[in-house]
Formats: structure tokens, sequence, C-alpha cells
């Protein structure tokens, strides 16, 4: 089991498309830069009333789900990228034992994800405190103390959705489905939603995975309470992990 | 040791292998051979756990690959160069396989320098050569120096050389003990290489025998037609000829076509046909698998 995690920790370091990923998340990260220092550049000559109507300079609205669709892809990608060129039965002769294999995945993927995307959510934040500076709110974000659960939720965001790519990947075997799949769930859902009459707008808005991080910290209230946003989460990775096992020990490799 | 035993793989409607049964032991070398689409691969991947059997088992060392906890100490398998990552370099796509089983770079870096890659193992995989992808998975099926290997066209794509070095290989690998099955559509490789060979066709098994059965068996012999069957035999045989008869003919067995005749001239009987056969391997194996042929090229009017 130790071996096998070991082997995957050193086979999503020594794929370009790792690096590539991170590198799109540093990028992002300077793009939010960007856009809170435009923002404080406009709210400084704003006069004080439109001044209290403005947003939050938080490059993290910007980053975040950008950053956690990133992980997603990262977590797609250690499946798939092994079954277009029939890798995947290599590393299975190496370690045959499938479960184990999908385990040492999980760990590789979730514990990366949750250290990474907890580290470029506290990077947003404290960008966007160093680039309002000693401005108020609301063109500043709150003060840390507030924002630490929203800033460890977004982290644990980021896991989820990087083991439901994982999951997604394991169970459609092709990075591009894999992909459209996790954008369409991410992305596409709470759009059409919208649309959708009320209350289940709302309702379904709420189940998509960048909408459960802030409603687990309690930063975005009136559907799911931390609790359900918890267990939705948990649901999300018992389905797609749980349907990935199932393919993986039952179907050829 | 591998033991396949009534193996049978359905793909949809396809019988890929169809009640296949045989061993392979430790110290040789055995060949595993067959047309297109007979099933050798399908059957390897049954004995790797890659693919679940419809019904009957694939045993390596008597128990089931899927099972095995550090598989790369006991079995070593190249399937298909083909399949891996282009993206990692050389030595990188061999530690990852290493890791999985605790095996460190050094025996990386040793089995590169065996399959003769050491110079390009900072090379990407995708950037070499079909040769050296073979020569690469080579390496990684001796990682952890096990006592069974499966090699699936291990030559496809070398050079002479390569070829030559992974003959030797295999006949290396079999003398100190080890267990070595290697699949081929060359019934010439295999004379060269195997010493039991294993055909199939049609996912059936058509023969299994030693190299030197087989050669005895299709060995030249000649064709003699004579009115006097019982006196020519038993002329033949105190000569010490191994006779047969065969739709009214000799077939006559280690004596040359001239001394038959002399012998025969000798003796008074007639002689109305003296024909020599010869069968090489690769007759013998056509012969064999003539009949399981599904992907045959159309003959080309002249
Ligand atoms: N994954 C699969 N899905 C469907 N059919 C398959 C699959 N794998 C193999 N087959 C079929 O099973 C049969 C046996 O194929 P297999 O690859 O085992 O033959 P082979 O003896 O290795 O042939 P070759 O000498 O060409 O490599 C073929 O008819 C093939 O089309
Ligand atoms: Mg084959």
């Amino acid at each position: 089991m130790i071996d096998v995690t070991a082997s995957e920790w050193l086979k999503v370091r020594t794929v370009r498309s790792t690096w590539y990923l991170l590198l799109s998340v540093v990028g992002v990260l300077a793009l939010g830069t960007l856009i809170s220092y435009l923002m404080t550049a406009e709210w400084d000559r704003s006069t004080p009333d439109v001044q209290a109507a403005f947003a939050s300079a938080d490059p993290s609205v910007v980053v975040m789900p950008f950053a956690q669709f990133a992980f997603g892809v990262l977590g797609a990608l250690v499946a798939t990228s092994e079954y277009g060129n029939g890798m995947i039965r290599t590393v299975l002769v190496a370690a045959p034992r499938r479960l184990v294999l999908l385990v040492a995945k999980v760990v590789v993927v979730g514990v990366g994800a949750l250290a990474l995307g907890t580290a470029v959510s506290f990077a947003a934040y404290a960008i966007g405190k160093v680039v309002t500076g000693d401005r108020p709110a609301p063109i500043s974000g709150d003060p840390f103390s507030e924002a630490l659960p929203a800033l460890f939720a977004n982290g644990l965001a980021a896991l989820v959705i990087a083991l439901v790519g994982l999951g997604f990947g394991v169970l459609l075997r092709s990075t591009a489905g894999a992909l459209v799949t996790l954008c369409v769930l991410m992305f596409v859902v709470p759009v059409v939603a919208v649309l959708l009459p009320a209350p289940w707008n709302n309702r379904v808005v709420s189940v998509t995975p960048l909408y459960l991080g802030p409603q687990f910290s309690g930063q975005l209230t009136g559907q799911l309470t931390p609790a359900q946003a918890l267990a939705v989460m948990i649901a999300y990775l018992v389905v797609a992990l749980g349907a990935g096992a199932l393919v993986l020990v039952r179907r050829d490799a | 040791m591998i033991e396949v035993r009534e193996l049978t793989k359905r793909y949809g409607a396809v019988r890929a292998v169809d009640g296949l049964s045989f061993e392979v032991k430790p110290g040789y070398v055995a060949g595993f051979l067959g047309p297109n689409g007979a099933g050798k691969s399908t059957t390897m991947r049954a004995v790797l756990g890659l693919d679940a059997p419809t019904s009957g088992e694939a045993l390596v060392n008597g128990r089931r690959y899927a099972g095995i906890k550090r598989p790369m100490f006991e079995v070593g398998a190249l399937l298909d160069a083909n399949a891996v990552h282009g993206g990692r370099s050389a030595v990188n796509h061999l530690r990852c396989l290493a890791r999985s089983n605790g095996i460190g770079l050094k025996r990386v870096v040793e089995v590169l320098e065996q399959v003769g890659l050491a110079g390009a193992a900072k090379r990407r995989v995708s950037a070499l050569s079909l040769g050296m992808k073979q020569r690469l998975g080579v390496a990684a099926a001796l990682l952890g120096d096990p006592g069974v290997l499966l090699f699936d066209e291990p030559v496809n794509g070398l050079d002479p050389e390569g070829i030559r070095w992974i003959r030797g290989l295999m006949r290396g690998l079999a003398a100190e003990g080890r267990t070595v099955l290697v699949s081929s559509h060359l019934m010439s490789e295999m004379a060269l290489t195997a010493d039991r060979i294993i055909v199939v066709g049609r996912g059936r098994l058509i023969l299994e025998s030693s190299m030197r059965d087989l050669a005895d068996r299709f060995k030249r012999d000649v064709l003699v037609r004579t009115p006097d069957v019982a006196g020519l035999r038993s002329v033949l045989e105190n000569a010490g000829a191994s006779v047969s008869v065969d739709d009214g003919a000799l077939v006559v067995r280690s004596l040359e076509a001239a001394d038959i005749a002399d012998l025969a001239a000798r003796h008074g009987i007639a002689v109305h046909e003296l024909t020599p056969r010869s069968a090489t391997l690769e007759d013998a194996y056509l012969e064999l698998t003539e009949d399981s042929v599904e992907f045959r090229t159309a003959e080309v009017a002249r």
C-alpha cells in the first residue's frame, strides 16, 4: 500500500501536465491580483456612496473556482492519462490489486488537492489583504479570524472536486469525457438551474460543487446547513469513487 | 510455473480463447505460437490478471496473479511496448514502476544498463524508437529479478543485434531455472529460441511439444511406391530404416533415396515412385495452423 502510494506520488510528479496545471493556478492567482488591484484603484477614485456599494476585492472569487477545477482536471488525468495509451496495463501488472491502486491514487490526489487548495485559498486571501491595505470593508475582505473557516472550506472543496474528477476518470477512462462531465457539473448546471422554477433553482444550485464550500463554512446561507453541505460533499465522493471502484475492479483493463 | 486450465475468454461474440490448457515449467523457453488473432495476447493478459477469464483459470506459481502483493519479484512481463505514458523519461518510467514494488533507483539503473538503454535514460519515452521501447519493456520485466517471465512478441521492432540479444537473454533466463513464455508468429524464430512450443489457433490448443519431437516428426522422409510393399519394407527395416505405410506407399525415414533405390535393386524389387520429402519447421507450423488461420490474405491471381 505504501509502496503503491509512493509510486503514484512519483507518477504525478513526473508528468508535465501536473506542472502545467499548477502553473495555470499560479497564472490565475496573478490575474486575480491584477483584478483586485484594478478594483481597488477604481474604489480609490470613487465617491463614498459608490464605494459603499463595492464588492470585496478578494481575488478568491476569481481564483478559487478555477483552481478547484484545475484540481479536478488533475484528478481526472491521474486516471485517464493511463488509459489512452495502455499504460494502465503496465501499471496493473506491477500493482495488480486494483482497489489498492485506486486508494493510492485517492491518497495522492486528495492530499495534494487539500494541501494545495488550502494554500491557494490562503494565498488569494493574503493577496487581497495586501492589495487593499488598510481600506475598510466592503472593498477589503472579511478580517482574518472571520475568513478562516471559508479559507479551509475552499481547500476541502478542492479535495472533493479533485476526487470527483478522479472518480469520473476511472469511470469513463477518457480525458475528454471526464473533463466535460466535470465542467457540466461545476459550471453548466448552476447556470441552467437558474432557469428552473423556484425553489428548485436555488436547491439545484446549492448542491453543485462550487457552492458547497461556502455553505459548509457558513459564508453562504439560506439553502444547506454546514452539516448538509458536508453530507452532500461526502455523497459526491461515495458516488464518484464508488462507481469508479466498481468499474475498475469489474472491467477488463 | 505457469498453468492455464480450460481457459476461455469471450469478448461479446468472439471466443478469443477457447478451452485452452497448457503448462510452462521452469528451466526452458516455451514458445507460444499462433496466427494473428489466435488468442496469444489474450491468454497472457488472463495470466496477468488484466482480463478476467470467462471460465477456467490461469495461475502463476499456483496462484492467481491479481492477488500478488509485489508481483515484480515473482513475474516479469512485457505485453505491449507502446503501453507506456510517453511523457516521462525512460528512467522515470521505470522508477515509477519499480517504486510500486519497493524497488529503488539502483536497480533501475542496473536494468537500464542491462538492456542497453543507459544512454537514453533521460530521453522521453515518446521519443524512443519501437525497438528502444521494446528494450524498456524488457527492463521493466527484469526489475524484480523474477522467476517467471512472459514476453509478447518481444522481437517486434528490434534490429538484428537486438534480436540476437533477446534470444540470448531468454535462453539465459531459462538456463538459470526461470520459467519463460514467449509468443511469436515465426516458427523460424522459435526454432532458434524455444525448447518447447505451444501452438494455438482460434483460441484452441493445436500442439504442445518439445522442439526436438516436432523436428523429428516433420523430418525429411522418402515416399516409396512399390508393388511389393511387405518385401521392400522388411528389406528397408533390416537396413535400419524406420518405415510406415501410408495410403499404400512406404514412408521411409533415416535412409536416403539413393540407398533405398540401391537396396531395392539388389533385392530385385520394383520401385514405381521414389520421392524425397522434407518439411521445414515453418512448413510444419503452417501445416499445423492451416485450418485455424482466420485472417488469410487473398491469393493474388497471376
Ligand atoms: N479487448 C478486446 N475486445 C474485443 N475483442 C478482442 C479484445 N482483445 C482481443 N480480442 C479478439 O480476440 C481474438 C484474439 O486476440 P489476441 O490479441 O489474443 O490474438 P493474438 O494471438 O495475440 O494475435 P496477434 O498475433 O495478432 O497478436 C481476436 O479475434 C481479437 O479480435
Ligand atoms: Mg498479440
